[in-house]
């Protein structure tokens, strides 16, 4: 009996083994298949890429051989991963040239299989998909599909409105304001940094028609958004929008605003406007930044407002305003604060007894 | 016929330097790597090498200096996805090649060196 259960048991072991070995032999086998089906794609593609860009003398580049040539080497509906490494290709060689070279590729593109694999992607249920297609449409730069993107700037997955708010920069450029600043969710830091970018990447001469139609967003991202565009741009005649915002009672719209006036030289009366503003903000960080603004931008200093500070500010605002003061030769006016200091404690001692 | 040598990892950037160059009326060797590099090529005078900087166990600056070295050529050109301002700067600075262009890519002014 025990006898048996042994021999049985070598079997199931032995069974096994052969299943394993034969699995791993599958799969190298397979890989190595895989890597040179892959392989062929990449050859084909590349010289189907360099007899379109580079043609024999009086031959025009033929569409239908060109065509027929891909599907030869597995290009078909039926088989996705190898239209999706065929899509991966054209993006990287979109990504790779330049100057006439690329209009004639994008030509190209529209009109090779798998035409159509990135828009259908759009109409996905998962969201890596759509976020997918979304990008192989701008990445090469397939504008014929800006009407979907559009529909997809408020998705419900972050991902998916990130890439379509993208797409729609980049197609459409500033005209892309008309959008942006009225989109149901809020926006990140990081997309608007991104959203900037790609606008003065791909757009580098401002629109102001569209930019200043947007000042009517009351949406805090978008207030964020077009005064980092205005930093961006270096749009000195529209710093009036940053300086609203300065003591806006958000402290990440004030902290934006912060930062982008940091940026620009004003004038007396800007200066001015800001040194009313800066009384009305509730954080001592964001007011040390100011201070530090000012003397950086002012050539003299503004001697009321600092004494100002210096008597009725808190702590922190009174040595950085005294530092300030001091560095820049009104050494005297400090030192009549500190001593002014003892006086009145040795009156409040005085009193106390 | 001129005689030129393209070196490029990305196949499809290979393929179309190596049009480019043949469409300009030279013979073209086009390789991916420094490791298919024959002893016949060692005896050949290109007229242009077209090649990348970024190659496994050398250093970019190196390899531009060796390559002077290893093959005979009249002018090198580069065309690198390693186009970063200060690589740019200290091949340049060498005087040992004609053009240096990051990829993205304009295959006109490469035409224009060649032509």
């Amino acid at each position: 009996m025990e006898e048996e259960i042994l021999k049985l048991l070598i079997q199931l072991l032995l069974i096994t083994l052969i299943i394993i070995y034969g699995a791993i032999a599958y799969t190298m086998l397979y890989r190595k298949w895989r890597t040179s089906r892959l392989k062929i794609i990449e050859s084909t593609f590349a010289k189907i890429c360099s007899l379109f860009l580079y043609p024999n003398p009086n031959l025009e580049p033929n569409l239908i051989e060109i065509q027929r040539e891909l599907k030869s080497v597995g290009i078909v509906p039926s088989k996705p991963r190898n239209v999706q490494y065929l899509i991966d290709l054209m993006i990287r060689t979109q990504r790779s040239i330049l100057g006439v070279n690329y209009i004639k590729l994008k030509t190209l593109f529209t009109q090779i299989p798998p035409y159509g694999a990135s828009a259908s992607k759009l109409n996905s249920k998962k969201w890596y998909i759509k976020a997918r297609g979304i990008r192989e449409i701008y990445e090469m730069d397939q504008s014929q599909y800006t009407r979907d993107l559009i529909k997809l700037r408020n998705s419900d997955n972050i991902y998916v409105r990130r890439e379509a708010q993208i797409g729609i920069v980049i197609f459409l450029g500033w005209k892309s304001l008309r959008f942006l600043p009225y989109l149901k969710r809020q926006m990140t830091l990081w997309q608007q940094i991104k959203i900037v970018e790609k606008l003065y990447d791909l757009y580098p001469v401002p629109d102001l028609n569209h930019l200043r139609r947007a000042y009517n967003s009351d949406r805090p991202y978008a207030n964020e958004l077009i005064m980092r565009i205005i930093r961006k741009f270096h749009l000195t005649e529209d710093i009036a929008y940053i300086i609203q915002f300065i003591d806006n009672p958000k402290f990440e719209t004030r902290e934006a605003a912060i930062y982008c006036i940091s940026s620009f030289l004003l004038d007396e009366d800007q200066i001015g406007e800001i040194k009313e503003k800066f009384y009305n903000i509730s954080n001592t960080e964001q007011q040390l930044m100011l201070l530090k603004y000012f003397q950086r931008i002012s050539m003299e200093i503004d001697l009321p407002f600092y004494k100002d500070l210096l008597y009725n500010g808190n702590d922190s605002i009174k040595l950085s305003t005294a530092d300030i003061l001091w560095s820049n030769g009104y050494k005297e006016e400090v030192q009549d604060y500190y001593y002014q200091q003892y006086t009145q404690k040795a009156n409040s001692d005085f009193i106390s007894v | 016929m001129r005689k030129a040598l393209v070196i490029q990892e990305d196949l499809i950037i290979l393929k179309i330097l190596e049009r480019l160059v043949i469409l300009n009326q030279y013979d073209c060797r086009a390789i991916r790597s420094i490791n298919d590099l024959d002893i016949e090529d060692q005896s050949e005078n290109f007229d242009i090498i077209i090649s990348d900087i970024l190659f496994d166990g050398i250093a970019p600056l190196d390899f531009v200096f060796q390559i002077q070295e290893i093959i005979l050529h009249k002018s090198l050109i580069i065309v690198t996805n390693m186009g970063q301002k200060k690589i740019e700067k200290e091949i340049l600075a060498s005087k040992n090649v004609s053009g240096f262009f990051p990829i993205p890519l304009d295959m006109d002014h490469i035409q224009k060196l060649i032509a």
